[in-house]
């Protein structure tokens, strides 16, 4: 058992380390994109020296994303050779691509980071398009195999045997519409916030120039625009839930006896022996109407379920109920701010606990998404290919993979420590000076006074 | 079915000459970071940094894009070189994430001659060591024969097939035939951006890496018929003349590279590595882990089989003008659209 708690805990950190990296890969080139957009069509230096100083951050940023996303494809294989050998007959397909979106991804990467002086203005623009583009396409074809794991679709499984494998009906399996959508949404809104908590940092701190503005306002126009299709997604999700993966939903929500008019239960602990969440706040008929639209519908609860087939309770529902929390914040957050913006109350946005809340909504969106992926890693035990394969079943039988472990989680904690630490260093470099493509002599920054702020 | 398997196979075989002669360099080129001593110390780094930099991402992929293609395509035989090479794997997965981060590290580090900027370089410079040789020495224990044995459980080997003089040669060679690309890649990098120092330097040390690569790759040879005994009937019954042929490269990419032909030697360097690869992948047919796992008994149903050739193909036509358009931005000469009208070869 030891030995499949290793296999699973190196795993979990793996991922649990690279998500923030593929969030960000996913999100920043589209901050790259917009901001070097508005630089080219305003001629702007602000702008151009945010987006020269987000790449930079972005170079560091996703050499660790493709290296500990490495990590992971070996080890799909490296500790759970049977579930790769099932996963890459059926869904290698999807992986492949995957593989194809990040070769694009890493091409146009290196040409946007090294090309500022060896391509045409325009053309360097045009490389960060290739960017995000991939960067979605990543997210989507890698988050299609997770929902393959949770609805298998697209094989049979005869005398032991895979047969009629369709890989397209199994890269489209019912799960991927909602879990890629939900998936890809969480990186605009994490990146986002997170650049925007940066900016709102530095603006506590006092320097409140057009260039942090400017920072700041991007940032969280991307995570406000995402944030509500977030919610909405996240829904959609809960609805396909209570259909396609009642026990996943019974779960997040700690509903032991199926029951129609079921309460909503925020917060407590589920407890196996009562079979209640001891310490909730239950709103009546909350979870009935939030799943199923109707006060009085019938919620499948765990006893439907045998035991041993039961997911890990107070993870999968402490989970949820944390991503929603953070995430109803960031919308708070979101709306707050270009609600002051709409009445043109700057002053508002500008104040101190505005500013905290922007602070606090960052980090916090980071944490839903670790969060959110814990539900649906943990709502999907004991199976990792549901009613197909168990974890338990999945797991190498090389030896010593505690020692692995502790290797991984070593290698973790030192990237974690050098990559905070040369980021903040950056953060506090003073700007060399730049480039501008429309001008010849080189632009030095200097901090703007009151008088000239400029909104986008 | 069994031709579309094989076809599967020749192409992932070629992603594996691509990971060679790219990532293979960058392996090489760090470990030349590891020698960079002497006077012209940070001319040597920097030229690393700028021969890599814009490339290396790109070049890791294919690496990915094997790991995926294969058990894409032969998910049985992907999961037992999974269990069986778990050690060798686990080591060079360490050595491939510390290299990617400790390389960037020590790029974004402030102040280059910093002590923390050092220390990421060592680190860089002693994975680019060890990830190769631990590759190697997998692909000798996968070569010999003796890494999967067809009784019992399936468990990992603790050394016997990828710590065997075998293949510790053959990891040797991997890693010298790493500094020997990476050196010749140098070498022509630095004469075409006018360091005519650098390139004397990097010319003597392509000669020396290329003639212990040819003297490690004549040991693995002479060790074959009792090491990899499959291998070496294979060779003979099919391989010989490719076998020949690699030789003959191999000399002639000594003589231009002797003749300061760089330009030349790159492209003679880069047939020579393929040429190698195919010579054991020809010998090695028709098995993928000999002696037990074929491409027959081990490939995927053919419905995946085709959606995958039909995947690649469609990715290959976005992947390939992308991947020459990076190579003609910062490796060739040859007029490409987009270019700045100023670039002069000057790096960022």
């Amino acid at each position: 058992m030891a030995h499949l708690l290793a296999a699973r805990s190196q795993m979990g950190t793996s991922l649990a380390f690279h998500i923030i990296f593929s969030a960000l890969g996913v999100g920043l080139p589209l901050l790259l994109c917009i901001s070097e957009g508005l630089a080219l069509k305003y001629k702007d230096p602000n702008w151009m020296l945010l987006t020269r100083r987000w790449a930079k951050a972005a170079a560091i940023l996703f050499a660790i994303g493709a290296v500990s996303g490495t990590i992971l494809s070996f080890e799909l294989g490296l500790l759970w050779p049977t579930y790769i050998k099932f996963a890459g007959a059926v869904v290698g397909l999807p992986f492949a691509l995957e593989g194809f979106a990040f070769f694009l991804e890493a091409i146009f990467l290196g040409l946007y980071l090294y090309g500022w002086d060896r391509l045409s203005p325009r053309a360097h623009w045009l490389c960060s398009f290739p960017l995000w583009i991939s960067g979605l396409a990543s997210a989507w074809f890698i988050v299609s195999v997770n929902a393959w794991m949770n609805t298998p679709a697209g094989f049979i499984v005869k005398n032991g045997k895979l047969m009629g494998i369709d890989p397209i009906q199994a890269m489209l399996n019912p799960a991927t519409p909602y879990q890629t959508l939900h998936m890809m949404l969480a990186c605009y809104v994490a990146t986002g916030f997170g650049v925007a908590a940066v900016y709102a940092f530095s603006m506590l701190r006092g320097k409140r120039s057009a260039y942090h503005w400017k920072a700041l306002r991007l940032a969280l126009a991307v995570g406000a625009i995402a944030i509500p299709l977030q919610i909405i997604s996240g829904d959609a999700n809960a609805r396909f839930l209570a259909a396609a993966q009642p026990y996943k939903l019974a779960a997040m929500e700690g509903v032991f006896h199926t029951e129609s008019g079921a309460p909503l239960s925020i917060g407590g602990l589920p407890d196996e022996q009562s079979g209640t969440v001891r310490g909730a706040i239950e709103i009546p008929n909350g979870l009935s109407i939030l799943a199923k639209g109707d006060p009085h519908a019938t919620i499948k609860g765990l006893d439907a379920y045998p035991r041993n087939d039961w997911p890990i309770l107070g993870a999968t529902h402490l989970s949820f109920d944390g991503m929603v929390a953070c995430g109803l914040f960031a919308l708070l957050i979101g709306i707050l701010f270009w609600l002051f913006s709409w009445l043109k109350k700057r002053a508002w946005q500008e104040k101190r606990w505005m500013l905290l809340g922007v602070l606090l909504a960052g980090p916090l969106s980071f944490v839903a998404i670790e969060l959110g992926w814990m539900v649906t890693e943990f709502g999907r035990q004991p199976w990792v290919i549901v009613g197909y394969l168990r974890t338990a079943d999945a797991v190498t039988t090389a030896p010593g993979l505690d020692i692995s472990f502790a290797l991984f989680t070593l290698v973790y904690i030192l990237l974690s420590f050098a990559l905070i630490r040369l980021l903040l260093r950056l953060a506090r470099s003073p700007f060399p000076p730049i480039k501008l493509p429309w001008s010849a002599t080189p632009y030095h920054y200097q901090a703007e006074t009151e008088a000239g702020r400029v909104g986008i | 079915m069994n031709k579309l398997a094989l076809l599967t196979l020749c192409i992932l075989w070629v992603g594996l000459i691509a990971y060679a002669v790219l990532g293979g360099a960058d392996f090489g080129a760090g470990i030349w970071d590891l020698f960079a001593v002497g006077g012209r110390r940070r001319e040597q780094r920097n030229l690393i940094n700028q021969a890599i930099g814009p490339v290396w991402e790109a070049n890791h992929v294919w690496l990915i894009f094997l790991i995926v293609g294969l058990f894409t395509a032969f998910p049985s035989a992907f999961a037992m070189l999974s269990i069986a090479l778990f050690v060798p794997l686990t080591i060079v997965l360490i050595g491939i994430v510390l290299r990617g981060a400790a390389f960037i590290f020590r790029t974004y580090e402030l102040d280059a001659s910093s002590h923390t900027a050092e220390i990421w370089s060592r680190i860089f410079s002693t994975t680019s060591l060890i990830t190769p040789f631990f590759l190697g020495a997998s692909a000798a224990a996968v070569a010999s024969g003796q890494l999967v044995v067809m009784h019992g459980t399936m468990t990992a080997n603790l050394g016997s097939a990828w710590l065997s003089p075998f293949a510790i040669t053959i990891g040797l060679m991997a890693v010298a035939l790493c500094a020997t690309l990476a050196a010749i890649y140098l070498t022509e990098e630095a004469s075409r951006s006018g360091e005519p120092e650098l390139a004397r330097i990097y010319h003597i040390r392509a000669l020396i890496a290329g003639a212990i690569t040819a003297i490690l790759g004549a040991l693995g040879l002479a060790q074959s018929p009792f090491a990899a005994p499959q291998l070496w009937q294979g060779m003979f019954a099919r391989a010989l003349p490719v076998v020949i042929v690699t030789m003959l490269i191999g000399l002639a990419t000594a003589v231009l590279l002797y003749r300061r032909r760089y330009g030349l030697a790159r492209a003679a360097i880069i047939l020579e590595t393929a040429f190698l690869l195919g010579s054991w992948g020809l010998s090695q047919y028709p098995y993928i882990i000999p002696p037990h796992v074929t491409i027959a008994n081990s490939a995927n149903d053919p419905a995946v089989i085709i959606a995958l050739l039909i995947a690649i193909g469609i990715g290959m036509v976005l992947l390939l003008p992308a991947l020459y358009y990076l190579f003609s931005i910062f490796k060739l000469s040859v007029p490409a659209p987009g270019r700045a009208a100023e670039d002069q070869g000057q790096m960022h």
